[in-house]
């Protein structure tokens, strides 16, 4: 009977037994408004079957957006959601992790919602380390606005508010990440190969920081035949593995032939294979499981009691109050 | 025969002492070993102990000499560094010597020994106050003694519980503040929290005459339907709250009733308690399970209700009795009778969640039935050697002196989820003259009468990782060896090295002296050897030679003193026990000793024998060719029938918008042709040329009558 504590109860174990089972539609809510053919819903399809598979629950786990084609998945996933203001989902998901800690936390962002208006706090988001997952739905274009040049629209593309093309190299989401102090966890997927794109997520879901993955996304709206080249040339996309990394299958080792071992612990490695865009590296770039998180290094034991609220409120207060006597009484 | 020689042997085999030729032993005379100890005080060694209040129960028992040495080392490289040190040692010193094998509070002691101290040497003063505030420690300070084994333990066994306690607090109030903010927000969100009244109160009174608060309540409570919880619901959380209140097995912040007790000299006691409060403990038990799950709003009756129905039928496990207080009773080894004995053995084979230490003063207590023989610790040895058959109690033993050593051990017994046995030599009894009761301690241990040993069952499945006696002094050997310098009467150095053993152990014991005689110095002979060369000792015809043990007297002169035989059986026996102790830890196991000797054996037979060479690495078959790749054989395996990659499907809707009757999402949301027969060949092909990922196979068409084929077929090769 005292075959020591590991072991749970005899109750817990059947608590855990009835522990309800979950369908792939509990997490679907409504019909996706995309695009037909548009990444967004390859990457709606991964959450939801990561989401099934782990077993979460669906009020305690919340997605939190900005504004854009991207930021429209919150409304598809019936759990909590959060579609906020342009530019800030991180600083949303950092306050929703930060008084409930208990909550699993994803952000969706776009190159536009991320990169451009939002970049000061995507820098502060990697540097907080809170415990999350962010998807950055790289499609190199404003989608929603029908057509501008976003930050990662590559050098030359013609675009409602480029009319004569861009006249500035792209910006490179994984080395900006990379190169910000307490970074725990990169990586970038494409949205056609499924299997990765759901391991992948299912790594950053497990990792216990802020886990920055970049989803290369396919607007067939506005840039059909963009990543065409990169879509039908298999040898054109270079699979990352590694024991602590990505592991291949069989059946995608045979579809994906081009591979490269890399230990996602070797930042210097990671950050040469970031600089690159052809092929398009795929996989985990670099994941360090020791930096802390914001939320643990500001946890707070105290039990937010009414007295302890009060308490604070009327310390708070006191800072400004104006006592009759000229004195704080003592 | 000499005429010495055949009165020691005499002496050897009778025990009567001819004080022609050999002199009686008595209190003046100690082991040589125990020689360099005679000034115990004047010694640094980990005792006296601070049984520490503050901090975490890792802190609770500590040495006073590791204190000050790091507080010392704290200081670090500073001009004050040896000066404290200096103090400190002295501090120390007067300390020890103060506390003589008592006990009391390390504060005051300190400030009345600091402050005598520095009448001396003012300088002292500040030295004392740098160390003190080094030390974070408050509680008392023991020297070993009978009373060291119970204040220890009992004290490391309420900071275990201490820190129990408030992850116990902390999590019932926790659990009731959250139960109790469900029950306040349903009132919050009824009618009755949205009446003016409330509305108002919850403004204050600056603003109050700045709204209309019937309005207000009017709109709030037409606006927004009530929530309310299920009668059931509201009933189960306030029972919750009830049984989280009256509990009493931990004190809460707000609570004032006052918790159980859980600390007993008898284990009858203990076990009326255990008995009485049961029922109250099953109820405390299911209590939080329930309420954590209320408090995360998972509670579904259907399933839960039956669970819990018949939650502690069974009794509770270890995990769950672990997140209640610990019953510990310290009984006196020496005063056990049979019933208690009996009871002991009762509640740790039940399994409950009892500490229970026996504490023994006098391990050479003779027996009663038979003249010269001793008992060894008898009950203790029993009550070890039952527990640790039993196989799921936690099993310490150590003597007092090794307390400090072995706290890790002790805490972890402590900590165990189940029972645990805690059996202690004190070292303190009335036979051992003026040796202090640490040396006497210390020496059972280094003479096997009283070996150390821990056997914890969460340590492993198998007796090697569960016992371990590596903490005896050379675990494995049959004696503990010194080496034990002197001087001869023409001042040369000499050293020998001599085995501390049972014979040495006894002869510190007044009721053992006449066990023992001296040889004058002129008698000895080859004839004396050590105890420990003494097991070949003829045992059939007259023996020609005696055991010896080496013994210095008051003034530090060597002497050498024959023990009977009836002593040296007493050795052997000793010896023995110890040995198969070693077998259960691994040393010396003569089985697997048995079987190397046949293995070795067999091997020296099959060397003998020619063999061929074994198989070399080359030599093995090369593995099997890799399976053909996926794809080509998926593809084989279709031949003409349409079909879809579903693990590549990127979900992107094309397909499924265009016929959901042909193509439809997996349990992956991922496409797979439902269908093929629901659509044409047609939409077969353009679901193809749509797909961005090409995963859409249309094979040959179905219906050889459909129209354009030709065209469609032509199409469709780009994908087949
Ligand atoms: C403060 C503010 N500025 C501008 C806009 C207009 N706006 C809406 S979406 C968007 C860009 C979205 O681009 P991206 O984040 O890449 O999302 P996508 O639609 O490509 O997924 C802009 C500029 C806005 N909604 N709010
Ligand atoms: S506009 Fe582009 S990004 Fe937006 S839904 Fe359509 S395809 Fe997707
Ligand atoms: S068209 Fe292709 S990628 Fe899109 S849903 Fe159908 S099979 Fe999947
Ligand atoms: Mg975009």
């Amino acid at each position: 009977m005292t075959e020591q504590t590991e072991t749970i109860s005899a109750s817990e174990c059947l608590i855990r037994m009835y522990d309800e089972q979950h369908e792939i539609e509990d997490y679907q809510k409504g019909v996706p408004r995309w695009c037909s053919g548009c990444g967004d819903n390859s990457i709606l399809t991964a959450v939801q079957r990561l989401c099934r598979d782990e077993g979460l629950l669906p009020e305690k786990t919340v997605f939190v957006s900005g504004i854009g084609c991207s930021s429209r998945l919150p409304h598809y996933m019936n759990t909590y959601g959060f579609h906020g203001i342009h530019g800030r989902a991180l600083p949303v998901a950092e306050g929703v992790k930060l008084a409930r800690p208990d909550l699993t936390v994803f952000v969706n962002t776009g190159d536009g919602d991320c990169c451009s208006i939002g970049a000061a706090h995507w820098i502060h988001a990697i540097r907080y380390n809170m415990d999350m997952t962010m998807m950055l739905h790289d499609n190199q274009i404003y989608g929603l606005t029908k057509m501008q040049a976003s930050p990662t629209s590559p050098l030359g593309l013609k675009s409602n508010t480029t009319p004569h093309g861009t006249y500035l190299e792209a910006l490179n989401p994984l080395t900006v990440t990379l190169g910000v102090s307490n970074v725990s966890f990169v990586a970038q997927v494409v949205d056609w190969i499924p299997e990765v794109m759901y391991q992948v997520l299912s790594q950053a879901y497990h990792h216990k920081g802020f886990s920055f993955v970049r989803i290369i996304q396919r607007c067939t709206e506005w840039l059909p035949k963009l990543l065409d080249p990169w879509l039908h040339d298999r040898q054109r996309v270079l699979l990352l593995h590694h024991e602590n990394g990505l592991e291949i299958s069989p059946a995608l080792a045979k579809s994906y032939t081009k591979m490269r071992e890399h230990d996602p612990s070797n930042m210097n490695e990671a950050r040469e294979i970031a600089s690159a865009f052809d092929p398009i590296p795929v996989g985990i770039l670099y994941r360090n499981d020791d930096v802390p998180c914001y939320e643990d290094l500001r946890h707070d034991s105290r039990l937010r009691t009414n007295s302890l609220i009060q308490k604070g409120l009327e310390s708070e207060f006191d800072k400004f109050t104006i006592w009759a006597d000229g004195n704080e009484p003592a | 025969m000499e005429k010495q020689l055949q009165h020691q042997i005499a002496f050897y085999l009778t025990g009567r002492i001819d004080k022609s030729t050999l002199e009686p032993v008595d209190g003046r005379l100690r082991p040589a070993l125990l020689s360099r100890y005679a000034d115990l005080d004047s010694l640094r060694y980990d005792f006296p102990l601070v049984l520490n209040r503050l901090g975490a129960p890792g802190r609770a028992v500590l040495s006073l000499s590791r204190m000050v040495d790091h507080a010392v080392a704290e200081l670090g490289e500073n001009v004050d560094h040896e000066r404290v040190a200096r103090h400190g040692y002295r501090i120390e010193h007067a300390l020890r010597k103060a506390l003589a094998g008592g006990a009391e509070d390390f504060a005051a002691l300190w400030e009345r020994t600091t402050a005598a101290l520095e009448r001396e040497d003012e300088a002292l003063h500040d030295s004392a106050k740098r160390l003190w505030k080094a030390f974070q420690a408050s509680g008392e300070l023991v020297d070993a003694g009978a009373a060291l084994p119970a204040k220890a333990v009992r004290h490391a066994w309420s900071a275990v519980q201490t820190a129990k306690a408030a992850a116990f607090r902390y999590r019932a109030e926790r659990l009731l503040l959250k139960l109790k903010n469900i029950l306040a927000a349903e009132e919050i969100g009824s009618t009755v929290g949205r009446t003016p009244e409330r509305l108002q109160a919850g403004v204050g009174s600056s603003f109050a005459g700045a709204f209309d608060f019937d309005a207000m309540s009017r709109i709030l409570v037409a606006a927004k339907p009530a929530v309310e919880l299920s009668d059931e619901r509201r009933r189960r959380i306030g029972n919750l709250i009830g049984v989280l209140e009256r509990q009493k097995f931990y004190a809460l912040e707000t609570d004032g009733a006052e918790p159980y007790d859980f600390a007993f000299e008898r284990c009858a006691d203990a076990l009326d308690a255990y008995r009485s409060r049961h029922a109250e403990a099953v109820e405390l038990v299911k209590t939080l399970a329930v309420a954590e799950l209320e408090a995360k709003g998972e509670y579904r009756e259907a399933v839960h209700d039956m669970i819990f129905d018949g939650f502690g039928a069974n009794g509770l496990d270890a995990g769950e009795l672990a997140e209640l207080p610990d019953y510990l009773v310290c009984v006196d080894g020496q005063t056990l009778d049979a019933a208690e004995l009996a009871r002991i053995v009762e509640l740790l084979a039940a399994g409950l969640p009892v500490k229970i230490l026996v504490r023994t003063d006098d391990v050479l207590e003779p027996a009663f039935v038979a003249e010269g023989h001793v008992t060894f610790g008898l009950r203790a040895r029993q009550l070890v050697n039952t527990a640790i058959g039993l196989h799921d109690v936690f099993v310490f033993q150590a003597a007092a002196s090794h307390l400090f050593k072995k706290k890790d051990a002790l805490m972890r017994g402590l900590a165990y989820h189940g029972p645990a046995l805690f059996s202690v030599f004190s070292g303190a009894n009335a036979h051992t003259g003026q040796i202090p009761a640490y040396l006497v301690a210390a020496a059972a241990m280094e003479s096997r009468v009283f070996p150390a040993l821990v056997y914890d069952p969460s340590a492993g499945a198998d007796w090697a990782s569960r016992l371990d006696i590596t903490d005896n002094p050379h675990p494995d050997d049959d004696w503990a060896v010194h080496s034990f310098s002197y001087e001869d009467e023409n001042l040369q150095s000499q050293t020998e090295t001599i085995a501390f053993t049972l014979a040495d152990f006894m002869a510190m014991d007044e009721r053992f002296f006449k066990n023992f005689a001296v040889v004058p110095k002129a008698d000895w002979s080859a004839s004396l050897i050590p105890v420990a060369e003494a097991f070949q000792i003829e045992s059939k015809g007259l023996p020609e030679k005696v055991p010896a043990v080496l013994l210095v007297d008051d003034e530090f002169r060597l002497q050498r003193a024959i023990l009977s035989s009836r002593a040296f059986f007493e050795v052997q026996r000793c010896r023995s026990m110890w040995h198969s102790l070693q077998e259960l830890g691994g040393i010396h196991n003569s089985h697997a000793e048995r079987l190397l000797a046949q293995e070795r054996k067999a091997r020296a037979a099959a060397a003998a024998v020619e063999t061929p060479a074994l198989p070399t690495a080359g030599a093995v078959e090369p593995a099997a060719p890799p399976d053909a790749p996926a794809s080509a054989a998926a593809e084989a395996a279709h031949g003409d029938e349409p079909y879809i990659e579903s693990e590549r499907c990127s979900s992107c809707n094309e397909c499924v918008q265009l016929n959901g009757e042909m193509f439809a999402y997996n349990e992956n949301q991922q496409a797979y042709l439902k269908n093929p027969d629901a659509g044409t060949f047609r939409q077969l092909v353009e679901a193809a040329e749509g797909c961005q990922v090409s995963v859409i196979h249309p094979g040959k068409p179905r219906n050889p009558k459909e129209p354009g084929l030709e065209d469609l077929l032509k199409r469709a090769a780009a994908f087949n």
